[in-house]
Order: structure tokens, then sequence, then C-alpha cells
């Protein structure tokens, strides 16, 4: 650089500020971090409430098996939501668009594969109303691994905090439906997509919302800016 | 990197001294303008340094540099534009201001040229008015009133200065 003075005046705002400080752990660290409490979001929801009339029937691969499986794509995407809040390591469009795509089909996927009919429960669209309680369920399920998230993402440093959110919102959304699934039986379509996918797209939403929202501003609030000396 | 993370303001100094060039020009590729370039890039390294915890120990230091460096040209291109939009709304409502203003001004100067115009005489009136605001030629007004072209302009012309005076 040119201007001499410049680097002066940066290296006399960084000294000001100049203090030891612990890197962040790597984004999948910081995933697993996360995974007692996905663990305890998946077990919790059915114990809280209670376990689907078909539990046993389903077999442990159909019923825990895939739960985990679920819950551990969701963890995935959650951290590729938190390797995306890092600079220097944000995800290329089209690896962003195929993670949110095979993380939204992911509680059809489960649902195919644990369902042989899919006409148990509300058959008209418009009975949306009836067992909102899913959806309340999962979001709120959803609640406390989104804030662990958020958390997270606040100690890193979003460039594109949109998209981050939508990753980490999209994972969390995932973790709350594969408790879920162990709670409600229920597997016709209107009730499967308002309910269980609806409240996953509501996480993800959520998770762009509440991201944006924590972005750190690109400058301090001081407005401590280096001047160019005359 | 691990040094500057440790707080030694030496490293600081070494990680400046080696990337500071690239982002200058980097930042000059991306906004063209040598002294916004070296703002830019002076706040690249103040950005650094609040997220230097996202540096991962390991990993290669110059993309972190750099998406910060695209992150605070994107940042300042946002901001420029906010204010561009705020300052053409600033204008057009200066502007707008103004044409009331202008169009306050046109009718109370109306008012008071229909004043000044009951002052001059009849015959001088219908000339001027003839020839300054039909756009008439003097000779059509000759015609029309049955004088001599001399006396419509020189009715047009006494009519012309009567109305001025009154206005000074």
């Amino acid at each position: 650089m040119k201007d001499s003075g410049a680097k002066e005046n940066v290296r006399t705002i960084v000294e000001r500020d100049l203090h030891p400080v612990r890197p962040l752990w790597p984004p999948s660290k910081r995933a697993l971090a996360l995974m007692p409490l996905a663990l305890a979001i998946v077990v919790g929801v059915p114990v809280i409430n209670y376990f689907r009339p078909d539990f046993d029937t389903l077999g442990f691969f159909r019923g825990w098996g895939l739960s985990l499986l679920e819950s551990c794509a969701g963890l995935a995407i959650v951290a590729l939501g938190l390797r995306e809040s890092v600079p220097g390591r944000v995800l290329r469009i089209a690896a962003l668009v195929t993670a949110a795509v095979v993380g939204l089909a992911i509680p059809l996927v489960v649902l195919r594969a644990t369902a042989d009919n899919f006409n148990l429960g509300p058959k008209s669209w418009s009975e949306w109303r009836y067992g909102m309680a899913c959806f309340r369920t999962s979001v709120l399920a959803a609640t406390p691994i989104l804030a662990a998230s958020a958390f997270l993402t606040r100690r890193a440093f979003a460039l594109r905090p949109v998209a981050a959110g939508i990753l980490w919102g999209l994972g969390c959304g995932l973790i709350a439906d594969a408790g879920l699934r162990l709670y409600c039986e229920f597997t016709s379509m209107p009730h499967v997509m308002l309910e269980h996918f609806g409240a996953v797209v509501a996480s993800m939403l959520l998770g762009a919302i509440v991201s944006s929202a924590i972005a750190p501003p690109s400058r301090p609030k001081d407005g401590s800016r280096a001047r160019r000396q005359p | 990197m691990e040094a500057y993370l440790e707080g030694r303001i030496e490293a600081f100094d070494a990680l400046y001294d080696a990337l500071a060039a690239r982002v200058r020009r980097f930042q000059l590729s991306l906004c063209r303008d040598a002294t916004l370039a070296d703002d830019l890039t002076q706040e690249t390294f103040l950005q650094m340094h609040r997220s230097r915890r996202t540096y991962e120990p390991g990993r290669p230091v110059t993309p972190w540099v750099f998406a910060i460096a695209r992150h605070v040209y994107l940042m300042h291109r946002r901001a420029t534009a906010r204010r561009l939009r705020f300052e053409a709304t600033v204008a057009a409502d200066a502007r707008s201001d103004e044409t009331m203003h202008d169009a306050a001004r046109v009718l109370g100067d109306a008012d008071e040229v229909r004043h000044a115009l009951r002052d001059v005489p009849a015959d001088q009136r219908q000339a001027l008015l003839m020839h300054h605001v039909h756009g008439w030629s003097f000779s059509e007004i000759a015609t029309r009133l049955g004088i001599r072209v001399n006396a419509a302009k020189t009715r047009a012309f006494r009519g012309m200065r009567r109305l001025r005076n009154h206005l000074r």
C-alpha cells in the first residue's frame, strides 16, 4: 500500500483492541456439540407426549433408526449452515440449493419408508386446523436447537446470514421432525404437508429471519473506522 | 495468523505487509477508484481484526481475508446505493417544494400584473396585450384597430413602459 500512514492508522486501532482470542471450533465440531441437544429433542418429543400407537409394529429401524438418521442429516445440514457463517468457507449456490432440496426431501422420504399407505389422518386440505398440535410441537421442539445454532452463528461472521440461517434452520427443523414422527402416526398428505413438512419449512424461514437479525454489523456501532491520513 | 490470534502485534504487521498490497489490488479491481480502494483496504483489515476469531487455524489465510475484503466492498456498495437513494429522495422533495414555490410566485406575479394593467390606458393596453400576449404583429394590430402601424408600435411601447414603471 502506497500510503504508509494508512498502515499506522489501522495498526493503532488494532493495537488498542489486541488481545488473545480463542478461534472458533470447526463447523463440524460445533455441530457435533449440538448432538446431545438433538438427541434430547428426538427422544424428548415422544417421551413428553406419547409414542405413536403403531410404534411397536414399526420395528427398530423404521422407528428409532430412521429418526436417528433424520436427525444426523439435520445435524449435517446445521454443520453446513455453521460453515456458511465462516468467511472464506461459504458454499457455492449449487451446493446450497442441493442441501436445501435434499433436506426438504428427507421428511418425505422418511415418511415413504415408514408408511405403507397414506390415508391415516385428515383427508382434506381444508382440515388444516385438525392436528395443528403437530406443527406447534415441531416448531417448539426446534426452538432450543435453533437458539443454540443462532448463538453459534452469532459468534461467527456470516457474510450471507440468510443463506446460513436457511441451512441451520432447515437442519433444526429436521431434528424436530425426527422426534415428531415418533409421536404422530398420521400419514395423510394434507396432514404431513401442512403440519410436518410445513413445520420444517417454518423452522427454515425462522432460521433465515433470526440469522439476518443477529448478523453482526459490518462496522462497530461506535463508528470507529480508520481515517486516511491527510 | 496463529501468533496474531494470540495477540501479538508483530504478527499483525507481518500479515499486513504480506496482504495489504494484494487486498488493495483486489479492492481496486472491484471499485476502480484508487482512493476508495485505500479506504476499503483499511476497512478490510479492521473487519478482519474484528472477526479474527472466525479464522480456523491450519486453513489458508488468503481465502478468509479475501472473503472479508469482498464483503467490505459489497457493504460499501450497498451503503452507497442506500445513500444515493436517500439523496435522490431528498432532492425530489426539494424540487417538489421549489415547484410549489414557483407556482405560488407565478400566481402572485400574475395578480400584480393584472393590477398594474388596470392603470395602463385602454388603447395602449389593447395594443400591448395583442402584441405581447396574443403574439400579433404590429401590421395585424394596425389593420384590426384601423390605425397606422407606427401608432400600434407606439401604443404597445408606451403601454409596456407604463406597466414596467408600475411594477418596479
